[in-house]
């Protein structure tokens, strides 16, 4: 009965559509409410083939998100792992494939650079602890007519 | 996060009025339905851990968003078919064609006077819709269609409180300008015709 006074009352303003009536703010709004109530109305009614197409659109919709819950409560979704991080981090992880692959590949690589300068740090300190310690001098692995010397000898 | 339940729900409660207002926006029922559908898949994909009561925001703004997609996607086909048309024949009759009369016209043939006269107050309101620019449609649809206040239509539409009002107003004014053109208040629309509903 509500919905019936209001249709009549929205009939109503649009039927008194005047310029003056446009430009009192109340009105407008009025005006725009019962656009938008016939809009209502035409959209209950749509083609059966149309119907069905949202339908078949909604169902896909639930079901994927169904689905997806499914796999996040059994821990069968990919990201697993990094979901024990958080919920958001195994899914951001999951949503950015390949931006999550090249950071892994990014920190390889910098374990990978940095394993090898210190290595290298590591190698000369015991080359130097070495000639330091040796019973020769330093001088004498730099001489190069060391080695000549001790043949002749 | 929200249940497929509650997914469900919603997208009942606002699936056809998606549809219309895709369909006023991009003038095509196959293509209007196919962006709703990408919208409903977006929706459940991206925010189904999403509280179902930020839903209505969400969606409005992702089905927005498909909007702006499908205009880009059309403003590259039409270049590329007005420079293949440019070698083809130049027929005069099909660059006046008006597209609003290819608009089909629904049948509502079980109760006759009144439904014709409710399906052509209807049609001359989508047609008023359709011809509306793109910002001011967007505004009224959001703002009285979907009842939406000031603050969350400015937020969707990316523009300011003020923007919103502005579009609103202009859309109220050349909805009505345009009904009272074609003579809405002289069509003799009774409340007869809205007691029948």
């Amino acid at each position: 009965m509500n919905m019936h006074k209001d249709n009549m009352t929205n009939t109503k303003n649009i039927n008194l559509i005047d310029d003056n009536v446009i430009s009192d703010p109340v009105m407008e709004e009025q005006i725009a409410r019962g656009i938008s109530d016939l809009l209502n109305n035409r959209a209950q009614h749509l083609k059966p083939e149309q119907e069905q197409h949202l339908s078949a659109a909604r169902n896909a919709a639930v079901n994927y998100l169904a689905e997806q819950q499914a796999q996040y409560s059994t821990g069968a979704g990919h990201g697993y792992v990094l979901r024990w991080f958080g919920h958001h981090v195994g899914q951001n992880f999951e949503q950015h494939r390949v931006a999550s692959t090249g950071l892994l590949l990014v920190v390889m690589l910098l374990t990978f650079f940095a394993v090898q300068h210190f290595g290298f740090n590591n190698n000369l300190e015991n080359s130097d602890a070495y000639l330091l310690a040796s019973d020769l001098p330093p001088e004498a692995y730099a001489d190069k007519g060391f080695d000549a010397w001790i043949e002749s000898n | 996060m929200a249940t497929p339940k509650e997914l469900s729900d919603f997208l009942i409660a606002i699936e056809r009025r998606a549809f219309k207002q895709t369909a006023y926006a991009v003038r095509d029922d196959h293509a209007a339905l196919d962006i709703v559908q990408d919208a409903m898949m977006k929706l459940a994909e991206k925010y189904g851990d999403r509280p179902a009561t930020e839903f209505p925001m969400l969606f409005q703004r992702i089905l927005q968003n498909t909007m702006r997609d499908f205009w880009r996607r059309q403003k590259v086909r039409n270049l590329w078919t007005t420079l293949f048309s440019s070698f083809g024949s130049n027929d005069a009759d099909s660059e006046e064609r008006d597209p609003l009369e290819t608009i089909d016209v629904e049948d509502d043939s079980d109760e006759p006077s009144a439904q014709l006269a409710r399906s052509q107050t209807i049609q001359l309101i989508e047609r008023a819709l359709e011809k509306l620019p793109a910002r001011q449609r967007e505004a009224f649809v959001l703002r009285y269609w979907e009842e939406m206040d000031v603050a969350e239509t400015a937020e969707i539409m990316g523009c300011s409180d003020g923007s919103v009002k502005t579009h609103c107003s202009r859309a109220v004014h050349a909805l009505a300008l345009e009904l009272k053109k074609q003579g809405l208040d002289k069509l003799g629309l009774s409340n007869a015709v809205f007691d029948k509903k």
